[in-house]
């Protein structure tokens, strides 16, 4: 034993030394945790994410970049222009290589975004790029899109982690070596344990990456994960925690709590086919019956956004309709009668505690229910179960899930979604937002989507997930708010 | 013992082939559908129903279990819908993490249950009995995920002396790779070592009251002798018998440690692909898994015939 530690003393004082003259300077790697492996690092062939965190913007980039605002601005593509909405002409920034040296040109472009319609290759998102009829390349960094038709979301849709762009030589080995243009390098993926990633010395951007080396460490227990942070084993936690661990954190000295916004609305969606909630005022009762308010402050311990709509607070768009159906239960109760229910009615919520925010959150809302005379019995499914039963299925009632993407407003627009809401009225009114350029007629439909979103309640939006970021003092460059599922680690760094 | 060879291997074989039916069947039986899982809240169902015709999932399942079985015949356990590795690199890849923490853990429950409970037994009704039977009621009442927790707590965070969880690999040497496995190894251990220490204490017990014992004691033999010799060695075969089966609960119960401790080991894998509905590896890892516990037993049956020659397998 005492060999032992004179050997490890020896060898930290041999250590000490070599590493000296870098002592001086701050450190230039970070381990950060997150819960999840990803299910392979195939950004076209996963919409995990966990994949999203540890390759998107990290590794993989796209043509248009949402920035940390949830703003689009120009990345891969330093500029585009169109004189119709129907014909894109985007010009790449030149100098830009993929991590195997190769210059990335337009051709690579025409070639992922071809591969992407392409059936066979089964891209989970085929109708990002259902309107593209048409690539021309111009020559090696102008390239054209031209659309069916028109296409108010098409940037947008360049700018998701589905469209990123990446070598057509890597293209086989994307799911567990996907190589790109962005500010890290996979080096390593140990399965199971952790991801490092190194530093893209010719990254595009002038003087970024500024870290050398990100290790992402999956911890899929949350007490584990604050162990481990206490422990100086991580330096940052960026999606392992819960509410419940904020506030202790916060008292803590050595590490700073980022509270920030999400895209995540966490809804308890009505299945809008089946009785009694076919009925408008069923589903309007069941809104009034609820405090949101009391659900935030016991789910979530407060962190977070009451919801009064699909619209989350980081989209341009959103109004707060917060307001527009408030805790009543005296009106739930006298729309309940209305509605043929004078006794209320038994209905079964379904949560998957995978994610532990819905069983929380269904717990206090079976209260708010029973006030009004609905008995709600909680059934805990397990998540692949929920995905085929709940999910593909509609075969539910009640339930309680968080919807993470961004701008997916379209859902209620397709009334074979879960939530089988079927009005004509939205649908067309959602039709023309898609095809609507002009930034204030489509301002206009968005407020008129919102409203009449909440008028028919085909879900009661609760709350918006917080982002909760714990950190290391002495951290800087981590993004507050998440408009997008990523990590970008780019501009992170050690104070000096 | 030939006979005896033969029919022990024929029950090898028929056990993997029970399980393996019956982990196909409840896996695909089981709700819940990996081309779904794989797409998520957001992609759409036609991608989805794409996917699970191209991992040929639609086919009938004894068809599929038909095809599984020709390739595992030939050593081709399939490739990992998750990882996209071959599913036996992949348990080949855990095993340097379950293994040595499997057999840390059963040395630490030997080393500790085997005299404790020998002490019991000899004590029996006195203070030190009942103070041992205390520990070990405490070991049997305490989760062993509750008490990776506190370990973290006391050694990680407080004293700062291992990792809190993680593992460093064997490639930095012997030391490191043991000491990311020590606190776990010890969580696990301790509920086994618990059970243990009663099953040693009531057979030590049995034998001490036999009259071989007695007869020992009227000659003179010294008392260290009449444990060692005489008791213990009698007494072993009941305890290897309950060590077997701890041998096999340990690996299952590396299950929630590895998560508690994130170390990538076989219990892990086999979570994560129940849940992502990764049935190449869910097949896999558990007839591994059951052949290593078939193994257990078999050396547990030779090592009656070692620890008593009276036995004999004919």
């Amino acid at each position: 034993m005492r060999l032992v530690r004179t050997l490890g003393l020896s060898a930290a004082l041999v250590l000490g030394l070599l590493l000296s003259p870098a002592a001086a300077q701050a450190p230039r790697s970070v381990v950060v945790q997150t819960v999840t492996e990803p299910p392979g690092l195939d950004l076209t062939a996963t919409p995990a994410s966990a994949t999203a965190a540890v390759v998107f913007y990290n590794i993989q980039e796209a043509l248009v970049k949402v920035d940390r605002h949830g703003k689009l601005v120009p990345w891969l593509a330093e500029r585009w222009h169109t004189t119709d909405n129907r014909n894109y002409t985007f010009f790449l920034k030149r100098g830009v290589r993929f991590h195997n040296g190769r210059e990335m040109t337009a051709a690579d472009v025409k070639y992922v975004f071809e591969r992407a319609m392409n059936p066979e290759t089964k891209h989970p998102y085929p109708g990002y790029y259902a309107a593209i009829s048409d690539i021309i390349v111009r020559d090696d960094y102008t390239i054209t899109f031209s659309l069916k038709s028109l296409n108010a979301n098409f940037l947008l849709n360049l700018a998701r982690q589905g469209s990123v762009i990446y070598p057509r030589e890597a293209v086989d080995a994307l799911k567990s070596e996907p190589m790109g243009t962005g500010p890290f390098k996979l080096a390593e993926w140990v399965r199971g344990d952790r991801i490092v990633l190194t530093r893209n010395p010719d990254y595009h951007v002038k003087g970024l990456p500024m870290l050398d080396r990100v290790v992402f460490r999956f911890i899929p227990d949350p007490n584990a994960t604050l162990a481990a942070l206490k422990a100086g084993d991580v330096d940052a936690s960026l999606f392992g925690l819960g509410p419940e661990h904020v506030q202790e954190l916060q008292k803590d000295a050595r590490f700073q709590v980022i509270v920030g916004d999400t895209t995540n609305d966490v809804i308890l969606a009505t299945n809008n086919s089946r009785k009694p909630y076919a009925d408008v005022g069923v589903r309007r009762a069941i809104t009034y019956a609820i405090d949101k308010q009391d659900v935030l402050k016991g789910a979530m311990f407060g962190l977070g956004k009451i919801l009064g709509s699909n619209v989350d607070p980081l989209n341009p768009y959103y109004i707060d309709v917060s307001g527009l159906m408030p805790y009543d239960p005296a009106k739930a109760k006298k729309l309940l009668v209305e509605a043929g229910y004078p006794n209320g009615f038994e209905t079964v919520l379904k949560v998957a505690p995978q994610y532990y925010y819905t069983v929380r959150t269904g717990e206090i809302i079976v209260n708010h229910l029973a006030k009004v005379g609905v008995k709600v019995k909680i059934e805990q499914i397990e998540w692949g179960q929920w995905i085929s039963r709940v999910w593909r299925d509609a075969d539910y009632d009640l339930t309680i899930i968080g919807h993470a993407e961004a701008w997916d407003i379209a859902n209620y627009a397709n009334p074979k979604y879960y939530f089988r809401y079927d009005s004509a009225e939205f649908q067309n009114l959602f039709n023309a937002s898609e095809v609507t350029l002009d930034d204030k007629a489509r301002r206009e439909l968005y407020v008129k989507m919102q409203r009449k979103l909440v008028e028919d309640a085909p879900a009661v939006w609760l709350y918006m997930h917080p982002r909760l970021v714990v950190a290391k003092k002495g951290i800087q460059g981590i993004w507050k708010d998440l408009p997008v599922p990523s990590a970008d680690l780019s501009e992170v760094a050690w104070a000096k | 013992m030939r006979r005896y060879l033969v029919r022990r291997l024929a029950a090898f074989v028929a056990t993997l082939f029970f399980v393996s039916v019956l982990v196909f069947v409840v896996v695909r039986v089981l709700p819940g559908d990996p081309a779904l899982l794989i797409m998520g809240t957001e992609g759409s169902p036609e991608v989805a129903a794409r996917l699970r015709e191209a991992m040929g999932l639609n086919r009938a399942i004894p068809v599929q279990y038909a095809d599984w079985l020709w390739r595992a015949l030939r050593g081709d356990l399939g490739v990992s819908i998750q990882y996209d590795v071959p599913v036996a690199r992949l348990i080949v890849s855990r095993l340097p993490v379950t293994l040595p923490l499997t057999l840390l853990a059963a040395c630490l429950m030997s080393v500790t249950a085997l005299p404790l409970g020998l002490y019991a037994a000899t004590r029996h009704r006195r203070a030190g009995d009942y103070v041992a039977m205390v520990f070990s009621q405490i070991g049997i009442a305490i989760p062993s995920f509750w008490a990776g927790l506190l370990l973290i707590l006391l050694f990680s965070v407080r004293l700062g002396w291992v990792q809190s969880g993680g593992f460093e690999g064997w490639s930095g040497g012997l030391w490191p790779g043991i000491r990311s496995l020590l606190l776990p190894a010890i969580a696990l251990g301790l509920f086994q070592a618990a059970v243990l220490v009663r099953a040693t204490r009531s057979a030590v017990l049995d034998v001490l009251r036999e009259e071989y014992v007695r007869t020992a004691r009227a000659k003179g033999v010294s008392e260290a002798l009449v444990l060692g010799k005489h008791t213990l060695r009698n007494a072993l075969v009941p305890i290897v018998t309950v060590a077997g089966i701890q041998l096999g609960q340990l690996m299952a119960g590396s299950i929630i440690l590895e998560s508690v401790f994130a170390l990538p080991g076989l219990g892990r894998l086999a979570l994560g692909a129940i849940t992502a509905r990764d049935l190449p590896v869910v097949q896999g890892v558990t007839l591994f898994v059951a052949a290593c516990i078939v193994l257990i037993n078999f050396a547990v049956d030779i090592a009656y015939v070692i620890l008593d020659p009276r036995i004999r397998y004919d």
